[in-house]
């Protein structure tokens, strides 16, 4: 792996066309690599289906869940109506509150940071932030936030006991499905989905964990090492966050920027509905294919100098979030945490000082990528910039 | 200051009087369904994509380069298509009337 801090993981495969055959941890997989063929192949849900259950995410997840999560496996046009259960609660960070609550969370994150000698950015800021900051998308008590720290970085397998997560999530959500069931009314997550209709039927409680499921799952790792990636970026572009200040306008373009550089979920499964040629890639029916966003977005037919941040890109069409009827529903806060944080240390004029860094290294026979950080130690410094 | 009306994919009129500053913005400020603005102005996400109404064309004019190239990557785009983040409105534009197109 190269010690740039962005990594194009994937431009010999895209020297090779739009898809290529990868073996990954044993399976046979054809990847798409070319943007505009990833692009159009999140939005053929007749040829690349997502109706299957734990075999979206790259590796598939049969052994760290028992439910089919929603609504991501599924297809259009059923998945409209799941979807559509959710938005509300996604679409809270649009509102004015919301942005000031992210704001006073950070604020005191930052405040308790820049006090200490130095700070482990993922366990000691990351982690508390985005569950703290998901108390506010599910409308919860902020306290409800300490159990979900407690279960550490990987909500399925943290290194660090070395134990299955999968079943403390499962047992949670199901009690907070007991709790919801008898609060009718109630404007929390939980309370939503569990008195939810479609079509005049209530969901099973199956779909109710099967939704919560990716909520918790979906939102932790790639918040975690967004943010450790922006404090990281700190240390390896001292000169952003002067831009930043004296030139505002550049907080969402350099927000669009970095979601294209660190795109923190390097690809999704889709599984090919009948035997086909795919970009030149045969491929039976019933394999899975990967749609790699991480390559997409360095694609150079698309994207000019693709490995040069640069903080005013525009247009920037990059796909980390996805692309068609599944992008991502957590994109509204997820981006606003990134922008209230690069306003913030702006405005505060902080900067870093690298300690000590553990990469987070995807390494896999056909690939090697750094999605964040292990452990990041960092001296932060207020009014230095 | 302008009066500017949004056609809905369900067909419903959503009037905005008292529009203001980015057409996205006043989208996101009337809860515009189909409007979601998501990378906050910056040609990035296309999620503010609306069809001006033929006789608005010349007043409201083309879509920049910028913009363009994130429109060729949607289907259902014609000559009519914009991203609202782009429009910015003015006494000019009052009476504006755009269609909203599904995200
Ligand atoms: C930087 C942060 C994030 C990134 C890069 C990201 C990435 C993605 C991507 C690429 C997809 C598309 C999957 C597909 O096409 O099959 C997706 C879907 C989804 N994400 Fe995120 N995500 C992020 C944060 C979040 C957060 C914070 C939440 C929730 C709290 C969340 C919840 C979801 C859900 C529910 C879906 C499924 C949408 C659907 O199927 O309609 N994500 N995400």
């Amino acid at each position: 792996m190269s010690g740039c801090p962005f990594h194009d993981a994937f431009s010999d495969h895209r020297a090779k066309g739009d898809a290529v055959p990868i073996t990954f941890d044993g399976e046979d997989l054809t990847m798409i690599v070319g943007f505009q063929a990833v692009r159009k192949a999140a939005r053929s849900h007749g040829e690349f289906s997502s109706d299957a259950p734990f075999r979206v995410p790259i590796p598939s997840e049969e052994d760290v869940r028992s439910v089919r999560q929603l609504p991501i496996e599924m297809d259009p046009p059923e998945h409209k109506g799941y979807r559509a259960l959710i938005e509300p609660h996604f679409r809270r960070p649009l509102a004015p509150e919301y942005g000031e609550r992210i704001e006073a969370l950070l604020s005191e994150l930052i405040d308790e940071a820049v006090e200490r000698d130095s700070i482990e950015i993922v366990r000691d800021l990351a982690l508390p932030l985005q569950s703290r900051a998901l108390t506010y998308l599910f409308d919860v008590d902020e306290s409800e936030a300490e159990e979900w720290i407690s279960w550490g970085i990987h909500v399925f397998r943290d290194g660090e006991d070395g134990a299955a997560k999968g079943s403390v999530l499962e047992d949670y959500i199901h009690q907070k499905f007991d709790e919801a069931e008898q609060t009718p009314g109630a404007s929390d997550f939980f309370s939503t989905l569990a008195h939810a209709e479609i079509d005049g039927t209530r969901l099973t409680r199956e779909q109710c964990v099967g939704f919560a499921n990716l909520a918790f799952a979906g939102g932790r790792d790639t918040v975690i090492q967004t943010v450790s990636s922006v404090f990281y970026l700190l240390t390896e572009k001292p000169d952003l966050m002067a831009k930043i200040q004296e030139n505002p306008d550049l907080i969402p373009t350099t927000t669009e920027e970095f979601f294209r550089m660190v795109t923190p979920l390097t690809h999704i499964g889709r599984v090919n509905t009948e035997d086909r040629d795919v970009h030149g890639v045969s491929t039976p029916k019933d394999r899975r294919i990967s749609l790699c966003w991480a390559s997409a977005n360095f694609d150079e037919s698309v994207f000019k100098e693709p490995l040069e941040f640069q903080e005013d890109r525009k247009p920037n069409p990059h796909i980390a979030f996805g692309s068609g009827a599944h992008t991502c529903a957590g994109s509204h806060h997820a981006r606003l945490i990134v922008r209230t944080l690069l306003r913030l240390l702006s405005e505060r004029g902080i900067s870093a000082q690298l300690l000590e860094k553990i990469d987070n290294v995807e390494s896999h026979e056909y690939f090697e990528r750094r999605t964040g950080f292990e452990k990041l130690v960092l001296k932060l410094e207020e009014g230095s910039v | 200051m302008a009066k500017v009306t949004f056609i809905t994919e369900d067909g419903d009129h959503v009037i905005a009087e008292d529009a203001d500053g980015s057409l996205m913005q006043v989208a996101r400020d009337h809860d515009i369904e189909g409007i979601d603005g998501a990378c906050g102005g910056v040609c990035s996400c296309a999620t503010c994509h609306v069809k001006v109404k033929a006789e608005w064309l010349a007043k409201v004019g083309k879509a920049t380069e910028e913009e363009q190239d994130l429109l060729d990557l949607e289907d259902d785009t014609d000559e009519r298509s914009r991203l609202s983040c782009q429009i910015e409105i003015t006494d000019e534009l009052d009476g504006l009337i755009v269609e909203v197109a599904p995200l």
